[in-house]
């Protein structure tokens, strides 16, 4: 990077500390400490020492010479002790005292009243005894000499010299400075009134680059550099005399939130899409059914055990409907009873109308369909519905409470065995991009014959895709449907779960933002 | 539906000399590999497989077939393809003259009307055949029994029992016997009270003075039914040669039809079934006096023409007598009407769609080939859904993150932490049969969905901006159903300085986008703030809230950042638009 291009690049901070250098240095002064600088170019000392550490990355300084000064100051110990006295301080104070009033007094009387430490007690004491401020006589008292504390009185004076106000060690004399250095802070004994730290002082100077650098700005000067074109630099065309601090564009971006689609949703969507343009119409139903809808309409009789595939919930309150709509309901009661008119031999027990009244959480897809059967379907007509559905199932990975099923029917006259299997094959090659299908035979309540469509996905390999069948004419004849009508539905949460990246169903409805905002989706 | 447990080596005697497996060292061995191919035939899925055992475990979808829940049905309808002929079971002609009766006591059609019995003889029972007795008798006794109400079955130890067999009606005090699993006589009121089965099964014949019991000639108890044998002469041991089998129930074809799938299951394994001559005191659909195992299936003329427009293939009646064959049927007739009769062990032949997915099966779904259907539809969507769309591409714009939901939920997230709890919105709909708490009511609108969101993502940056689009129910006693299936929008704003006028501003621009001209009304509703939130009005109805969340609801949710919402019914405005245009 050649230098003009390099001052380009630079920081209004760098530029600063630069251009304080580049003055100083002509003036063959010693180099300047950092504090100088942060004076001179009249910088935070934060936004110095990014500055400098910028430019030293960029060797357009270096450290010229770097001073170590230990500093002492007060320890919290240290505050507490300029406040209450030092352990040695008190001890000899009420050694004294009790010299005066003629009591006496143990280590332990002292330790007590004091409430100091027995290590503090112990170095206190063993201090005092050495200078001779205090002795011990027999019977374990302790006794005021009478005696100087030399150590007291400059631990005093240290305490309130360095109250609030560091200083360097230097500063103090020898015998003061051995004072301090015995009573600092070191590793395995915090509990000393002094800190010593080491201040580091460093000089800098410009290297030969970051002196051209300095030159060049000194001497071309910077235009007026600027890091943010505003609307006044284009109204009144002072744009053109400055210069446009460039930026260092490998730096991550601060983070967005976008407004966004759920995922799962966008694959639903998806989905939705793909029926429409195959020639669907869109049903929609309730999420509260009755029995009669949900099931007996479907020529699930009431007694059946198919009807335990079904699993349901039923409703607190109220519990059944105040109605079934005619005619469904004789209909489909005779139907169920002795088969009506259908053709068929019918289930042959009694009906219970009530039943059919009782309100359950709608547990199959099919029920939308039923509904749409019963009110005049289009002929020919396709239909979908992408229809919550609630199953009486413990809650676990592979398990949901409520989910998604995607389902419908397709009606007409050329509807038969061999048109149901070529919807499936096209449901294989649009929803799973499956280039290999098989059909096997399968069993629903309400669907004669019945099919499940296994195909090769691209990725899952073998999956079942869905189940399809022909509606029984116990179902459709009821309902008023002469043509002959296809049932489908398809399994697609596996592969929506592929898609998400996602291993648990309940993952689907994430209540995890974090999850929502960085999950892609491949679809 | 069942899943069986099956042994491969059993199951290859079961399919006789015909041979399924790969040709090894010179002879046939059935593997789980090449049985799975063959299973399309019974709409069976291998489950799993133990190689150490030889045990495969098949799922079997038919609910109407229970013929199949058991080793020997399903080896049977393969041995059938194969040979292509069907078992002939002779004892379902037998002579009108029985051996052996069974009589039935007055009074029993008020509890559990019917009976069906036979013998099985000549079968030393092994140890894989004893499984499979107890497995077909408990999945059909359990699923299509449920739970022993409509059928359940007893076996028992031929020589020990002195016929006349009668199914008598007792008073609990006055008979007394040993059960299965206990060492002591008691009466029948304390197995009833005490015995596990009596505990799981006593209520389907409680109710009455007497019970149901099974006794001979001389007096001795073969079970107390639905409940539980008699240990002395009702436990079938490994070697046993002769057995008695009866089945009682409430529904008289399933009864019938249950004993004639276990005396065919007996007769594939070798047993000679001999019939047994039932008297009732009272009339059934079977008259008061018949001979079990009994074929009451009737033949059904079904026109050729419903099969090929049905399977979209003109199939010659030869080739469609010749699937229904091999797969079990017997057929008669020739030209377009063909006469189609069950083998005695089915009973699901209702309509002649039933006769299509049998000559389907029977010919290989594989055989026909895929045709698009060729009539041209029109694809759309509904009106609700269009607006669904509209509405979350907007809030997508106003950029908010869309979210999904459970709808069902708790009365504590609804109502308690919303602090509706006896306000006027105290109302959703609840399940009675919940099986947890989480998961038991619909949720009546969507801020408690944005909220749970809300509440897990304290850590994800902010500004937070949710919505969701989804059903509701909500309650109304004007509905048949008591309560309206609704979409509706729901919207969350939370950061630290989320307020009122932020969010009414989205609400403002979505509805000025939708052409929707509403208008705020100030509303006392206790999850907000007092002052702080308007119903929206739309030409004077009100179709949704607005408003900042009070502290308490924050609190009651642990949010601690303020959030500002607001929620409106899609289907209104799906329907306003309508009146516009």
């Amino acid at each position: 990077m050649d230098t003009l291009s390099q001052i380009g690049s630079l920081h209004p901070l760098e530029i600063k500390v630069l251009t304080v250098l580049g003055q100083h240095q002509t003036q063959q002064a010693r180099p300047l400490r950092q504090e100088d600088i942060g004076h001179a170019a009249g910088l935070e000392p934060s936004q110095l020492s990014m500055a400098v550490e910028w430019l030293l990355a960029k060797a357009l300084i270096r450290v010229e010479s770097e001073v170590v000064t230990p500093i002492v100051s007060l320890s919290k110990v240290g505050e507490r002790y300029f406040e209450k006295y030092a352990p040695i301080e008190r001890i000899l104070s009420v050694v004294r005292d009790a010299k005066q009033t003629g009591k006496r007094i143990t280590i332990q009387d002292l330790q007590a009243r004091e409430g100091l430490e027995p290590s503090e007690m112990s170095g206190a004491v063993g201090s005092l005894k050495k200078e001779g401020a205090i002795r011990i006589v027999p019977g374990g008292h302790v006794e005021a000499t009478g005696a100087p504390s030399p150590l007291a009185e400059s631990l005093r004076t240290l305490l309130k010299d360095l109250h609030g106000a560091p200083r360097e060690l230097h500063a103090f004399s020898e015998p003061l400075r051995r004072v301090i250095e015995h009573y600092a802070v070191k590793r395995g004994n915090p509990n000393e009134p002094f800190r010593i730290d080491d201040r580091v002082e460093r000089r800098y100077q410009l290297t030969p680059t970051g002196q051209e650098a300095a030159q060049t700005i000194a001497t071309q000067g910077l235009g007026d550099e600027v890091s943010q074109l505003t609307p006044e630099l284009l109204k009144d065309g002072s744009w053109r005399t400055k210069r446009f601090r460039q930026y260092t564009i490998s730096l991550r971006p601060p983070r967005l939130s976008a407004g966004r689609r759920h995922p799962y949703r966008e694959f639903l969507d998806l989905v939705k899409r793909k029926l429409v343009s195959m020639g669907f119409q869109e049903m929609r139903g309730s999420l509260v059914e009755t029995e009669f809808w949900n099931m007996d309409a479907l020529y699930m009789p009431q007694f059946h055990p198919a009807r335990a595939i079904h699993d349901v919930y039923f409703l607190k309150e109220p519990t059944h409907a105040r109605a079934i709509a005619e005619p469904f309901l004789s209909r489909v009661a005779e139907t169920h009873r002795s088969g009506d008119d259908t053709g068929s031999a019918g289930w042959g027990y009694a009906y219970d109308p009530e039943r059919a009244k009782r309100l359950v959480l709608r547990s199959q897809g099919t029920a939308v369909s039923a509904h749409r059967l019963a009110s005049g379907p289009a002929v020919p007509g396709k239909y979908f519905s992408i229809a919550r559905c609630f199953r009486y199932d413990q809650v676990d990975a592979t398990h949901a409470t409520d989910f998604f099923q995607v389902e419908g029917i397709v009606l007409g006259p050329d509807i038969n065995f061999r048109t149901l299997l070529g919807l499936l094959n096209l449901f294989a090659v649009e929803m799973a991009q499956a280039k290999e299908s098989r059909f096997l035979p399968a069993y629903f309540p309400f669907t004669e014959p019945s099919v499940e469509l296994h195909v090769r996905h691209p990725k899952l390999g073998w999956m079942e895709l869905g189940g399809a069948g022909l509606f029984r004419p116990e179902v459709t004849l009821p309902l008023g449907v002469e043509v002959p009508v296809i049932a489908w539905g398809l399994g697609l949460d596996r592969m929506a779960m592929v898609a998400l990246g996602i291993h648990d169903i309940r993952d689907l409805f994430s209540t995890d933002l974090d999850m929502l905002r960085t999950t892609r989706g491949h679809f | 539906m069942p899943t069986i447990s099956i042994n491969l080596k059993d199951f290859e005697q079961l399919l006789g000399t015909v041979a399924l497996g790969e040709a090894t060292a010179g002879r046939n061995v059935l593997t789980a590999e090449s049985l799975e191919p063959w299973l399309s035939l019974v709409k069976g899925e291998l489950k799993d497989h133990d190689h150490e055992t030889g045990e495969v475990r098949v799922e079997l979808q038919d609910s109407n077939r229970p013929d199949l829940w058991s080793a020997e049905g399903v080896a049977r309808q393969i041995r059938i393809k194969l040979t292509g002929a069907a078992p002939a079971y002779p004892f379902f002609g037998a002579k009108p003259q029985a051996r052996r009766r069974l009589l039935v006591a007055p009074g029993l059609e008020q509890i559990r009307p019917y009976v069906a019995a036979c013998t099985a003889c000549g079968y030393a029972v092994t140890e894989v055949g004893l499984a499979q007795l107890i497995q077909v008798q408990e999945k059909l006794a359990d699923i299509f029994g449920r739970k022993r109400s409509t059928v359940s079955i007893g076996l028992y130890r031929l020589p020990a029992i002195v016929f006349p067999v009668t199914y008598d009606l007792v008073k609990p005090d006055d008979a007394r016997f040993t059960p299965l699993g206990f060492d002591d006589k008691m009466s029948l009121r304390e197995i009833l009270a005490v015995h596990p089965k009596g505990l799981e099964y006593g209520a389907l014949i409680a109710g009455h003075d007497r019970v149901p019991l099974l006794r001979d000639d001389e007096g001795q108890v073969l079970s107390l039914p639905p409940i539980i044998n008699s240990r002395e002469i009702g436990e079938v041991r490994i070697g046993d040669r002769d057995l008695f089998v009866e089945v009682t129930g409430t529904d008289l074809l399933m009864v019938v039809l249950t004993l004639n799938i276990l005396a065919v299951n007996l007769a594939d394994r070798g047993a000679a079934i001999e019939p047994v001559q039932m008297t009732y005191p009272y009339e059934t659909a079977l008259g008061k006096s018949m001979l079990t195992p009994l074929d009451f299936g009737q033949p059904r003329a079904i026109a050729v023409q419903v099969i090929r427009e049905a399977l979209g293939v003109p199939l010659e009646p030869k080739q469609i007598r010749e699937a229904l064959s091999v797969y079990g049927c017997e057929v008669r007739g020739s030209k377009d009407k063909l006469t189609v009769k069950l083998p005695p062990y089915r009973n699901d032949l209702m309509h002649a769609v039933d006769v299509v997915e049998d000559v389907a099966i029977s010919r290989g779904y594989g055989s026909f080939e895929p045709v698009m259907p060729s009539q041209f539809t029109v694809g759309g969507l509904s009106r609700v859904e269009q607006m669904s769309d509209r509405v979350r591409d907007l809030m997508v714009g106003l950029g908010f993150q869309e979210i999904m939901a459970n709808i069902l939920a708790s009365r504590q997230e609804l109502i308690e932490r919303m602090g509706l709890t006896g306000s006027e919105w105290d109302r959703i709909v609840e399940v009675d049969n919940a099986m947890s708490q989480t998961f038991s009511c619909l949720r009546q609108w969507l801020v408690p969905s944005l909220l749970r969101v809300e509440a897990a993502s304290t850590r994800s940056f902010y500004p937070h901006r949710l919505f969701e689009v989804g059903e509701v129910a909500v309650p109304d006693q004007a509905e048949e159903h008591g309560s309206r299936t609704r979409m509706s929008l729901g919207a969350l704003i939370a950061h630290a300085s989320a307020n009122f006028s932020e969010v009414h501003s989205s609400l403002d621009l979505l509805l000025f986008y939708l052409n929707c001209p509403y208008s705020l009304e100030p509303v006392a509703h206790p999850s907000f703030l007092p002052g702080r939130a308007g119903r929206i009005l739309l030409q004077g109805h009100a179709i949704g809230l607005i408003g900042e969340l009070h502290p308490e609801v924050l609190e009651q949710w642990q949010v601690t950042m303020p959030a500002v919402v607001f929620e409106l019914e899609v289907d209104r405005l799906a329907e306003g638009t309508v009146e516009k245009s």
